[in-house]
């Protein structure tokens, strides 16, 4: 029983580690989101959806 | 010597000695041992009647050994001083040879007649100890002494190539070497005579035909016989081949001599309970056995007195072996040829594997039922070592005795005995209960000494599955298109507003491809400060926005006299492929001087080498051989836990059976 589950968790386990090598996934791959219509609409460039504040500094 | 037709001395029978190398026959009319001398012949005494030991052989047998024909052409039954007896059979080959067929507990074993080579110094045999080496004899492999003891010439038939003479006794001792080599020394001659050869199987012999089928009937089935003590019924299982049976009835210890039961002494009540009954008749590997005795034994081990149970197993064709039941673990035993095992101080190897010693104690028989091959009776002693290498456990058994010369009382008793070597494979309770068609048996919680660890296949799917992760690995890195710089520039962005102030910057539109991972870099020649940048990765089109920090920040300076630095000047980030399309880059910057301008150069980088992904694979297939690996290590410390000698701290055993 225990064999099957981890011949089945390694298979999985690689398979996933394939299948992201071929698509260019990367696991530390950051946040992904998506402008607003309105602000791509009145451009992006100028609207407030991005950072604010104190973002880093040692 | 030639053939010679002649009368027998003793009742005038026509007597034939068909070999020429024969110096005994007996006569098959009054069973006297005729010897021919130069001049005429002898009358050495009859001889007793054989006993029936229920031998696959019989006189005028043939087979082949080494491709020369050979005939069984004698038989004499000898006595052994602890009880019981052996066969040993004549050979007469084609070519001359003269072999000796030693049969003794449903082994068998072929030898001939060596000299003792010039010079070498066979020890006598007072001098023998057991597992002694005895160097110096014309074999390829080193042998030594697995037992000593003394013989009497009980019975006989057919034609003997040796005086033979009715209740003559000699010493002798057996020797053991590796594939299978066996060898007798033969104290009745000074110096002895020396017999070489090997344990062989009928096969090995050629004999296919074995006894004929009537014979076959009559001596493999159990024999009903009445108690001496109490009349009760009795039933022997292996009646050619026992030697003790305990009444069912009565308790008592009979003597079982030639089918004749004796009276021995009368036993308590035995406290000890068989598990699996004595009559009942298991599917094991080697075939079907039955269950021909039990027996209890214990050690005293730090002043705790240990049980176990151990069963004999009985087939006429397979031989003996033994179940042993202990701590609710069970082993299935076999013997093994004492030479075959090397030892060392701490260790044995035998057929290329070590084992472990794990105990060393004195095992004490303490109760009996059933029937047994040899003169066992509660008391019988021996010393006990166990090696393990699980899922095998081989066990040595010395058995020492002290017997006085029959010829002269006088003398100092002489210490005699054997060394018998067992190995022992572990077996689980489902194993037995299946073969035994049993059901209910405890289970232990304990760790058996030879207890195999059931989850090493785990190491084997864990190698397997690190090589193939690392193949990929390697695959896709060959297969993944050159590292393509889409984006490349250095940036300065004007001074901050304030402390908490930012600056943005937006890069012109470029193309990035699918399937390709990315890596921002950003680099900045700061000293002792920091520069922060949140990018985004804006897909024109879609709108998808991808974020990623930029950390740059390097210190360094000098503290007693050494220099130390802390940091980086440059940064990086990877994400993942995007779709296809237009991209833009926004930085979102702030740093620790702000009242200064910064410069950064960022460089986007697409189908970047990136181990991370890998390296989590890695440690994601570890997780559970790592929690087993500490498994394992708890489940051989709980193992050697109860080991005199204590020391399991490296796991060698490496069989596995899941």
């Amino acid at each position: 029983m225990l064999k099957a589950l981890y011949i089945i968790f390694g298979v999985g386990v690689i398979s996933a580690y394939t299948v992201a090598s071929m698509l260019g996934w990367e696991i530390s791959g950051g946040s992904r989101r998506q402008l607003p219509p309105d602000a791509r609409q009145n451009g992006y460039r100028s609207f407030h959806f991005w950072h604010y504040g104190l973002h880093g500094g040692k | 010597m030639s053939v010679l037709v002649a009368n027998c001395p003793s009742c005038g029978a026509p007597v034939e000695f068909k070999s020429g190398q024969s110096i005994v026959v007996i006569c098959e009319y009054c069973r006297s041992a005729i010897a021919r001398t130069d001049r005429d012949l002898k009358d050495l005494g009859k001889v007793a009647e054989l006993v029936e030991t229920g031998s696959p052989l019989d006189i005028g047998l043939r087979g082949k050994w080494k491709d020369v024909p050979f005939e069984l052409t004698g038989r004499a039954q000898l006595g052994h001083e602890m009880g019981g007896q052996w066969d040993e059979w004549y050979a007469t080959f084609a070519n001359g040879w003269l072999g000796w067929l030693a049969e003794a507990q449903g082994r068998f074993y072929i030898t001939f007649q060596y000299p003792i080579p010039e010079g070498v110094q066979v020890p006598s045999f007072d001098q023998l100890q057991l597992g002694q080496p005895v160097p110096g004899l014309p074999w390829p492999t080193p042998l030594m002494v697995a037992e000593t003891g003394r013989a009497t010439a009980l019975g006989a038939k057919g034609e003997i190539p040796y005086l033979l003479t009715p209740g003559d006794t000699y010493y002798y001792a057996d020797l053991s070497g590796v594939n299978k080599a066996f060898g007798t020394l033969d104290y009745n001659e000074s110096p002895p005579l020396l017999f070489l050869g090997q344990q062989v199987t009928l096969a090995d012999l050629g004999i296919t035909t074995t006894r004929a089928p009537e014979r076959e009937a009559k001596h493999i089935g159990a024999a009903q016989v009445s108690c001496p003590q109490c009349a009760g019924p009795l039933e022997l299982r292996a009646p050619d081949k026992t030697e003790r049976v305990t009444c069912p009835n009565c308790n008592s210890l009979l003597d079982v001599n030639q089918g004749q039961l004796q009276f021995l002494k009368a036993l308590q009540k035995p406290w000890f309970q068989p598990v699996i009954p004595i009559g009942t008749v298991g599917d094991v590997p080697e075939g079907k056995m039955t269950i021909i005795g039990a027996m209890a034994r214990s050690v005293t081990i730090e002043g705790t007195q240990y049980f176990w149970g151990e069963y004999l197993l009985y087939n006429p064709q397979i031989g003996f072996r033994w179940l042993v039941h202990s701590d609710d673990q069970w082993n299935y035993v076999q013997a093994v040829p004492p030479g075959e095992v090397e030892e060392s101080t701490k260790s044995v190897s035998y057929r290329g594997k070590r084992y472990k010693i794990f105990q060393d104690a004195q095992a004490r028989v303490e109760c009996v039922l059933g029937e047994f091959y040899w003169k066992v009776e509660a008391g019988e002693q021996v010393r006990g070592v166990d090696y393990v290498a699980p899922p095998y456990m081989l066990s040595k058994e010395v058995s020492t005795v002290y017997v006085s010369d029959p010829k002269d009382a006088s003398k100092t008793k002489r210490a005699t005995g054997e060394i018998n070597w067992s190995l022992g494979t572990y077996i689980t309770v489902p194993q037995v209960e299946k073969a035994f068609s049993v059901s209910g048996l405890s289970r232990s919680s304990n760790v058996a000494p030879n207890q195999p660890y059931k989850h090493w296949w785990i190491y084997k799917y864990w190698l397997a599955f690190i090589l193939i992760a690392l193949v990929t690995g390697f695959l896709t890195l060959v297969a993944t298109p050159s590292t393509k710089e889409v984006f490349s520039q250095t940036i300065t962005l004007d001074p901050l507003p304030n402390e908490d102030g930012t600056q943005v910057f937006f890069s012109q539109p470029f193309e990035l491809a699918a399937r390709g991972n990315l890596e921002v870099v950003g680099e900045s020649p700061v000293q002792n400060t920091w520069v922060y940048l949140e990018g985004d990765l804006i897909n024109d089109e879609t709108g998808v926005v991808q974020s990623f920090p930029i950390d740059i920040s390097y210190y360094q300076g000098v503290e007693d006299g050494e220099s130390w630095s802390e940091g980086e000047q440059n940064d990086s980030a990877y994400m993942s492929a995007m779709p296809a399309g237009r991209y833009v880059l926004r930085l979102e910057g702030q740093w620790e001087k702000w009242q200064q301008p910064a410069t950064v150069t960022v460089k986007l980088e697409q189908n970047v080498i990136h181990g991370l992904n890998l390296l989590v694979a890695l440690i994601v297939l570890s997780i559970a051989p790592v929690v087993m690996v500490i498994y394992h290590i708890r489940f051989e410390r709980r193992r050697w836990s109860e080991s005199m000698f204590g020391g399991g701290d490296d796991s060698d055993d490496g069989d596995n059976d899941d």
